[in-house]
């Protein structure tokens, strides 16, 4: 053997040895508990939910899936149960559209939960990218198949994460670790699952909240120059096939699982902005929620909440950080509504609540802004 | 396919690679052909919807090469013939990657409502250049006649394809013809695997590291001042990491076939004038739009002022040639008034090279990047205009735990810009001389280099994330 040949076996002999190290370290601490619920040690968890609900599903026990987009990211766990009864796993995800969040449903699924809360809006059914070509889904860790597998037990970034997890395990360094671990170093960073993503306890809510923000926001979305993003990606015949294959599909799926869908109090800015930059837009939100409400008063496993007219919410500005996201006085609203059915929609007339919103919706004047 | 990915490692390219050198012992041009194929496999994996015009490219460039090299045409029939050539190269070119700026600029400008949703071909920047330079070689008698399959390979090898190096065929066809790179040699595959390494290394575990970080100033909320000089600095550093860690394991992966490819980094931010920064960053390119635009527009033959003027058009074509976006031909016009400033200044400024003057050369050059890297990220004008505004306001900021982490990060990765020797250096790859690890011999010998290599391969492999694309496919 030449003296090249001989040190090419070495190289990769080397890097395959460190690669195999880190895998098996990995495997043993498993820090996303994808493998294994933590009994060793302290689990910690991470924001980005799309890879930490992977986990979250395999290690957690449940009998309710909280599901939605930013608008449902700062519920607590803890308040859910409290209020409605019930032992919760909350899997929403920023900016999440219907194809990822019937995906991380259906994984939920599996394990048996007898209830899902849904929150659900029209933006969510726009088209999006089939899961396996999302790049920023890991689509494989919740298959726990052979490459998603691989692919987990082969990063580096865990590995980081798994020395971290042994070093706030180990007493000489424990305190350390703790003090070091913050989202900017650690992808694990949050001590419990009821905390991810909630508001930090000092967060001032009114600085955030307040009705100058959804002001600007709503000067922001009728800008001439930016109003045309108000209808990206609004088709009603594509929304609607993305709604019969992400929503109703795995409802039909599961008669024995009741599913508490709701739309959520967006403030009436955010109507009113599409009634004044982009009416067709406004009519397609009309058309398909309508659709929608019709659609879901056929499943006796279904149940639709319309809080888009919850006035005393929608018309008080600060409540809002922007013409939809609501602060997180509302989320405990919501839960309330959800649990004594206050807005939950009438089968036999599905789309009296949208009438509502119109009328709301077309009587707000622009002056009112101004107040 | 991307290079930072399990199925280029693991499989296509020892596959390629067992196949090329299997099919060497049958001699050419079987071992050409198989590489060619491979490459056409590796482009079509992720771009399948392009192959066609990219075989179409290759027939009609190799055609009108035919027909130049041929020398049975006059002269005036010979400059029509290089016309249609490159007027059909800048077509696709200008069709697929220019016509929906057009459009929207036309729109803005007449009120028209032009609306074109075109794809961008990948690699299609690369490939053209490489083909126009083929063409204008041919007309002015510097090419000999080509076989299809290597002319063909020389447009599709793999390691270049996508994003550069940008290569010239009078250094690359030789070598495909080269029954001696058909040979498998332990050395070249070794240093071939090293280089790629680094590359890897640089890729996965550099710049997708401080990725993140950009975001502070480019992000959807404005940024404060020490966000936007993190955010900014981040993205310089992002984009040299990304961009010459690709380079590196298109460099690594072809030294594994034997084939020597130019270098097309040096440690660019180490410059002390922005002369010297186009002397070391993106080489290939500074190289092509000098041999092939500046020079025929008449370089500096004609006085200071058409310089001048040759020096703008060419920088202005250059940042257009990146992306069809206002940002990039203002990012093209920064540093063509950069290197008309410089050159005023060798001319007329004091003759100095103390230390201090070398320093402030080295300060003001990185500086300069950096602004024009703004234009060069940002999405658009307005955000390019904001980031700066915010960079020049120190009367906002924020520094929490992020920034200061941050700064930690982006001052670890400019001391390994500014301190650490580049690839070339620390494998003594020579281009011209086609040799690498001569001039470290000693150093190679050791087993603590070896392992250090393997470490790099590891940490490469380990930092490969589930979707990672090079900056540069983008142009």
């Amino acid at each position: 053997m030449s003296t090249a040949v001989r040190k090419l076996v070495h190289l990769i002999g080397f890097s395959a040895l460190l690669i195999a190290l880190a895998a098996a370290l990995n495997f043993a601490v498993d820090p996303l508990q994808l493998l294994r619920p933590a009994r060793f040690y302290q689990p910690m968890y991470s924001n980005d939910t799309r890879m930490q609900n992977a986990g979250l599903i395999r290690s957690e026990d449940f009998d309710t899936v909280f599901m939605g987009t930013s608008l449902a990211i700062h519920f607590r766990q803890s308040d859910i149960d409290r209020i409605l009864g019930v032992r919760s796993l909350k899997l929403a995800m920023t900016g999440s559209n219907s194809r990822e969040q019937s995906f991380v449903l259906a994984a939920a699924l599996a394990r048996g939960p007898s209830r899902i809360i849904w929150q659900m809006d029209d933006w969510i059914f726009r088209d999006a990218p089939d899961i396996d070509h999302n790049d920023s889904f890991p689509a494989d860790l919740y298959r726990k198949n052979a490459k998603g597998v691989a692919g987990y037990l082969l990063s580096g970034a865990m590995a980081r994460e798994s020395l971290w997890t042994l070093a706030r395990a180990a007493p000489p360094l424990r305190n350390l670790a703790t003090r070091l671990t913050t989202d900017s170093l650690m992808k694990f960073a949050i001590p419990r699952v009821d905390d991810i993503h909630v508001l930090a306890p000092d967060f001032d809510v009114a600085q955030d909240y307040n009705a100058a923000r959804a002001r600007a926001s709503f000067a922001y979305l009728t800008d001439p120059s930016r109003s045309a993003y108000l209808a990206e990606g609004y088709a009603f015949e594509a929304m609607v096939r993305n709604f019969e294959r992400d929503a109703v599909d795995l409802i039909a799926r599961h008669p024995d699982v009741a599913f508490d869908i709701y739309f959520p109090p967006y403030s009436i800015l955010q109507f009113v902005a599409l009634r004044d930059a982009s009416p067709a837009t406004l009519k397609i939100v009309y058309d398909f929620t309508g659709y929608v409400s019709r659609r879901l008063a056929t499943f006796p496993n279904a149940r639709l909440h319309d809080f888009r007219g919850a006035r005393q919410i929608t018309h008080d500005l600060a409540n809002y950080r922007d013409a939809i996201h609501h602060s997180p006085a509302i989320d405990l609203k919501v839960l309330s509504y959800l649990a004594d059915g206050t807005y939950l929609v009438d089968r036999t007339a599905p789309t009296a609540p949208l009438r509502w919103l119109q009328a709301q919706v077309e009587a707000y004047r622009p002056e009112t802004l101004a107040q | 396919m991307l290079f930072n990915s399990y199925p280029f490692i693991f499989l296509f390219l020892p596959i390629v690679l067992l196949g090329y050198f299997a099919l060497g012992r049958t001699g050419q041009p079987a071992p050409v052909i198989w590489l060619a194929l491979a490459s056409l496999l590796f482009y079509a994996v992720s771009n399948w919807q392009f192959v066609i015009l990219l075989l179409a490219s290759i027939a009609f460039n190799y055609l009108i090469g035919l027909l130049l090299i041929s020398r049975r045409l006059s002269g005036r029939l010979r400059f029509c013939v290089l016309t249609i050539g490159v007027a059909g190269d800048l077509l696709a070119l200008g069709t697929f990657k220019y016509a929906g700026f057009l459009a929207a600029n036309l729109n803005a400008l007449l009120s028209t409502g032009f609306h074109l949703d075109i794809l961008l071909p990948v690699g299609i920047s690369f490939y053209t250049f490489t083909q126009i330079a083929f063409l204008v070689d041919a007309y002015r008698g510097r090419v000999a006649h080509y076989a299809l399959p290597h002319y063909a390979l020389f447009v599709t090898y793999f390691p270049h394809l996508i994003a550069g190096p940008i290569l010239h065929h009078k250094d690359m066809i030789p070598q495909f013809e080269d029954a001696a790179t058909k040979r498998p040699n332990a050395h070249l595959i070794l240093c071939g695997l090293i280089i790629f390494a680094i590359g890897l290394f640089k890729k996965t575990c550099l710049a997708d590291g401080i990725q993140p970080l950009v975001a502070l100033a480019f992000g959807s909320a404005a940024p404060t001042f020490d966000q936007a000089w993190i955010g900014a600095l981040a993205y310089t550093f992002q984009l040299y990491f990304d961009f010459s860690g690709y380079s590196d394991m298109a460099i690594g992966i072809s030294l594994m076939f034997g084939v020597f490819l130019p270098v097309n980094f040096n440690s660019p931010y180490k410059a002390t004038s922005i002369v010297e920064f186009w002397r070391r960053w993106h080489i290939t390119l500074s190289q092509f739009l000098r041999d092939y635009l500046y020079i025929p527009l008449g370089g500096n033959r004609h006085g200071r002022v058409l310089r001048t003027l040759n020096l703008m058009v060419t920088m202005l074509l250059g940042g257009l040639w990146h992306g069809a976006a206002w940002t990039f031909v203002a990012w093209g016009a920064l540093h063509g008034a950069y290197l008309c400033i410089n050159h005023a200044w060798t001319r007329f400024g004091p003759r100095s090279t103390s230390r201090a003057t070398t320093a402030a050369g080295f300060v003001l050059t990185f500086l300069s990047v950096v602004v024009a890297w703004v234009f060069f990220r940002a999405d658009s004008m307005a955000t390019a205009v904001t980031v700066l505004s915010k960079m020049t306001d120190p009367t906002q900021l924020t520094f929490g735990h992020t920034e200061m982490i941050g700064l930690g990060q982006v001052a670890l990765y400019a001391a390994i810009a500014w301190l650490a020797p580049n690839t070339q250096a620390i494998m003594g790859y020579d281009h011209d001389r086609r040799v690498v690890g001569e001039s470290v011999g000693a150093w190679l010998q050791r087993p603590g280099f070896i392992y250090a290599g393997a470490a790099a391969l590891a940490f490469g492999i380990l930092g490969i994330q589930q979707h990672s694309e090079f900056i540069y496919f983008r142009f």
